[in-house]
């Protein structure tokens, strides 16, 4: 008998070798793979994005490969709830449809298509940031709807996953659909039927909104300590022209500013080509132009200071603008030599100038947003300047108007606006657009270097950092006035010899400009490939001399959480360390042991990547909301951005043929009918066991005190 | 242990200390006395000591009844409006339910 038994355990070990059961999952299910699905967002209110059930979420698969299909999906569908499979050239044809009735619909597969590519494609609102605007500068409320296409789904709370596979997965799509053809095809008679089906898990741990996820984030019990979100938040990247200390703070400052971050609703795709890289680039590069006009060592000469900052985190309520105005209404930044209101002389916002930039068209109408109905003479001046520095083709146009684009004014705006004598600040914002974006991909997965026409030239950089200028390029035939590194130099000059002008007072003269060839390694770092010239140099030189190659793919430009710093404002910083810093002859501990006020030193790999001292102005400051830093901060009150983002374990998705459910009905009916059969076979065997078994024990004997039987053999 | 083995006072002893431990707020202890001392108090024929335990058994049956409706009262409650009590019903929470209200 035991050695029976030990036989049967042994074919059952056999049968459990995790071999065979992964060989029998693998032929159940195959992974669809390189997706990237939407997530919850939190604010103080509401709870935004998607988030799978706990295991998941199937449905039978549905290509939408025409509007006629949605309208099949939702008056005729009988095999519900159905996983849509739809690319994105369609998918502002068919959500609105899809979502009316969510309860058809298991989750949706969205993908790029690479032949037929979508006209427009925003997830963010049509008023972005509206709940952040300036007094009086509300989209919604009678202005300018400033993104039109927007269909407003990230800041949704979306009842079903979503998931977003990029071009270069379109042979996922192939498989799906070759499972959709050959067992979904006849459509009216799907019920019953075995179909082919998507599981998409994203299942997020936040719900409802900030306030209740960080009250469980922090409070969670003994037994589960989990952290259910986290706040948004980065960096903020400053750098001023000269070395700002606490003697030379009472230099007046004019302020330009960009955003590094973009959004979209998957977790790591936000190319943000148009959106915010142009005017970042724009500003690196015009900050790296005006370094070279103006040596360092002049800075006694001037009574002016140019305080270069990029904001991160813009796409959210404008975190990082909303602190920077927070802290210097409170009189913390910059930390080293704080700033006051009344010391900004000028804010130039370099905002959205991306979506106009095509290789057709030779012009770049730029506006220039002044918020004020009247005439301000040093708004005015700096417009003037600029217009006249500007050539070949870039015009720049005032717009007077109350109503302005998403911008970081805004923030300044609401926070700042009483701290100053006149209560008027001096602000311009820079866009390519009067009225609507012309960015119809405004911060959306799709807003790649395509959008702007961006094509890599590659030229060598050689030992020295030199870069080839614009001129060269053109005259040389590398280069077209049409193409985007070129007309980006173009502004950056522009804005950069303005900026010149304001310093000095006076015309620049010499003859350094923009290199457009700094400007397409600096597009090429951002927006392809982190395994570029430009970020080998500036990154930190390891000790061991090891090289380290980054990912050959572009970084996310979400601003993500502020538990750690992202990517971007690490680049853009060491990038204004290495292009605007100067080199010291010291070696790596000399450097290190540096302590000079009013800058810092930074150890970097260097052009011939053998390390080099930069020592330079430019520093980091948080980007996180005041919302997360003021004690007993009312998250309900929408003063400040409350954004918070929530964790989860595993996003996945699979494609599987589902029974058809015929084969498990007809299993729960024989186990049904088996169980009653032995019950009453039990029965009658016990009711004759006496004419059965011949020595079976009397009837009586058995049912005797069966009560005290029990207990007998429980005897303690 | 078998009560049938047992002399009728040594019965009556072990009720009335299972009841006595029942008030330790453990109604458990009062179902389980209740259930076990049920034929002793009601089906046995008579003898001395019954009434007592009969006495015994009828408290710890209902100690244990309304002990089993307070908390049926109480987790109706906390299930229905947990969510509506905010901190308070996450405070009151062991475990916090992931992914909702």
């Amino acid at each position: 008998m035991a050695s029976f038994n030990f036989l049967v355990l042994l074919l059952i070990f056999s049968f459990c070798r995790s071999g065979n059961l992964q060989r029998l999952h693998e032929k159940i299910y195959s992974s669809i793979e390189g997706g990237a699905a939407c997530f919850r967002r939190l604010n103080g209110t509401h709870q935004t994005g998607c988030s799978s059930a706990d295991n998941g979420a199937v449905g039978v698969v549905h290509m939408i490969k025409d509007v006629t299909d949605a309208h099949w999906l939702v008056e005729n569908a009988t095999a519900g709830p159905y996983m849509v499979v739809v690319s994105t050239a369609l998918f502002y044809d068919v959500f609105d449809l899809l979502f009316k009735q969510p309860e058809l619909i298991a989750g949706i597969l969205l993908y790029d298509n690479a032949t037929k590519s979508a006209p427009q494609f925003s997830q963010d609102m049509s008023c972005p940031n509206d709940y952040s605007a300036a007094e009086g500068s509300s989209c919604s409320a009678g202005g300018v709807v400033w993104n039109p296409k927007g269909t407003g789904l990230l800041r949704r709370d979306i009842p079903f996953p979503i998931f977003y596979l990029p071009e270069s997965r379109s042979q996922e799509i192939d498989k799906i659909d070759e499972c959709y053809q050959r067992y979904n095809s006849d459509k009216n008679n799907q019920k019953g039927k075995p179909l082919c089906s998507v599981q998409l898990h994203s299942f997020m741990f936040a719900a409802v909104n900030t306030e209740v996820c960080l009250r469980r984030s922090a409070s969670s019990a003994l037994l589960t300590p989990t952290k259910v979100c986290d706040p948004l938040g980065d960096y903020n990247v400053y750098y001023s022209l000269f070395p700002r200390t606490k003697d030379t703070k009472n230099k007046k400052v004019t302020l330009v500013t960009a955003r590094i971050d973009t959004a979209s609703l998957f977790d790591g795709v936000s190319p943000g080509a148009a959106s915010s890289v142009v005017g970042m680039v724009t500003l690196l590069t015009a900050a790296t132009t005006l370094s070279q006009m103006i040596p360092i060592a002049d800075s006694n000469l001037y009574d002016e200071n140019i305080l270069w900052t990029l904001f991160n985190g813009e796409a959210f309520d404008y975190i990082g603008s909303q602190r920077v105005a927070y802290d210097i209404s409170k009189g913390t930044w910059p930390a080293a030599a704080p700033l006051t209101v009344d010391d900004i002389n000028l804010h130039v916002e370099i905002g959205q100038i991306g979506g106009a930039l095509n290789k057709l068209e030779l012009a770049w109408p730029l506006y220039a947003f002044i918020p004020y109905t009247n005439v301000v003479p040093e708004i005015n001046e700096f417009v003037n300047t600029l217009g006249s520095n500007l050539q070949n083709n870039i015009s720049i146009n005032t717009e007077f108007s109350t109503h302005f684009p998403p911008s970081s004014l805004h923030s300044f705006r609401r926070i700042l606006k009483n701290e100053t004598e006149s209560a008027a600040l001096p602000e311009v914002l820079i866009t390519d657009h009067n009225a609507e974006f012309t960015n119809l991909f405004y911060n959306s997965a799709l807003d790649g270097f395509d959008k702007i026409d961006f094509e890599y030239r590659n030229i060598t950089v050689d030992g020295n950092g030199t870069f080839i200028s614009t001129d060269a390029l053109l005259a040389n035939g590398t280069m077209k006035e049409v193409d985007t590194q070129v007309k980006i130099a173009r502004l950056a000059t522009a804005v950069s010899r303005t900026m010149y002008q304001r310093v000095a007072g006076k015309l620049y003269t010499g003859n350094i400009t923009a290199s457009a060839h700094l400007v397409d390694e600096m597009l090429y770092c951002f927006l392809r490939s982190q395994a570029c010239r430009l970020i080998m140099a500036a990154d930190y030189a390891s000790s061991g001399g090891a090289e380290e190659k980054p990912p050959e793919r572009a970084a996310p430009l979400y601003v993500g959480v502020a538990t750690w710093a992202s990517t971007p404002p690490v680049f853009a910083a060491h990038l204004l360390a290495l292009l605007t810093g100067t080199a010291l002859p010291v070696n790596r501990t000399q450097c290190d042991a540096l302590n000079v006020p009013g800058f810092s030193q930074y150890w970097l790999r260097g052009w011939n990547h053998s390390g080099v001292c930069m020592q330079t102005t430019m520093n980091i400051s948080a980007a996180i909301s005041p919302a997360f830093i003021i004690e007993d901060y009312d998250l309900k009150s929408g003063v400040y951005s409350t954004w918070t983002e929530s964790v989860w374990q595993a996003m996945w998705a699979r494609v599987f043929v589902r029974a058809s459910g015929a084969g498990a009905g007809a299993a729960a009916v024989a186990g049904a009918l088996a169980t009653l059969a032995a019950a009453l076979l039990t029965y009658w065997l016990q009711r004759h066991a006496a004419t059965i078994f011949t020595n079976a024990p009397q009837h009586s004997i058995v049912n005797d005190d069966a009560a005290s039987g029990i207990l007998r053999t429980v005897n303690c | 242990m078998d009560l049938a083995r047992l002399p009728n006072d040594k019965k009556l002893q072990l009720c009335r200390w299972y009841f006595k431990v029942g008030c330790l707020l453990l109604p458990f202890v009062w179902a389980v006395n209740a259930i076990w001392f049920f034929k002793e108090a009601f089906m046995k024929p008579p003898y001395d000591e019954q009434k007592q335990i009969k006495k015994y058994v009828l408290m710890s049956a209902v100690g244990a009844i309304a002990w089993v409706a307070v908390f049926a009262i109480w987790i109706t409650v906390f299930q229905l409006q947990r969510v509506s009590w905010g901190a308070t019903g996450d405070a009151l929470s062991f475990i916090v339910p992931l992914g909702r209200a």
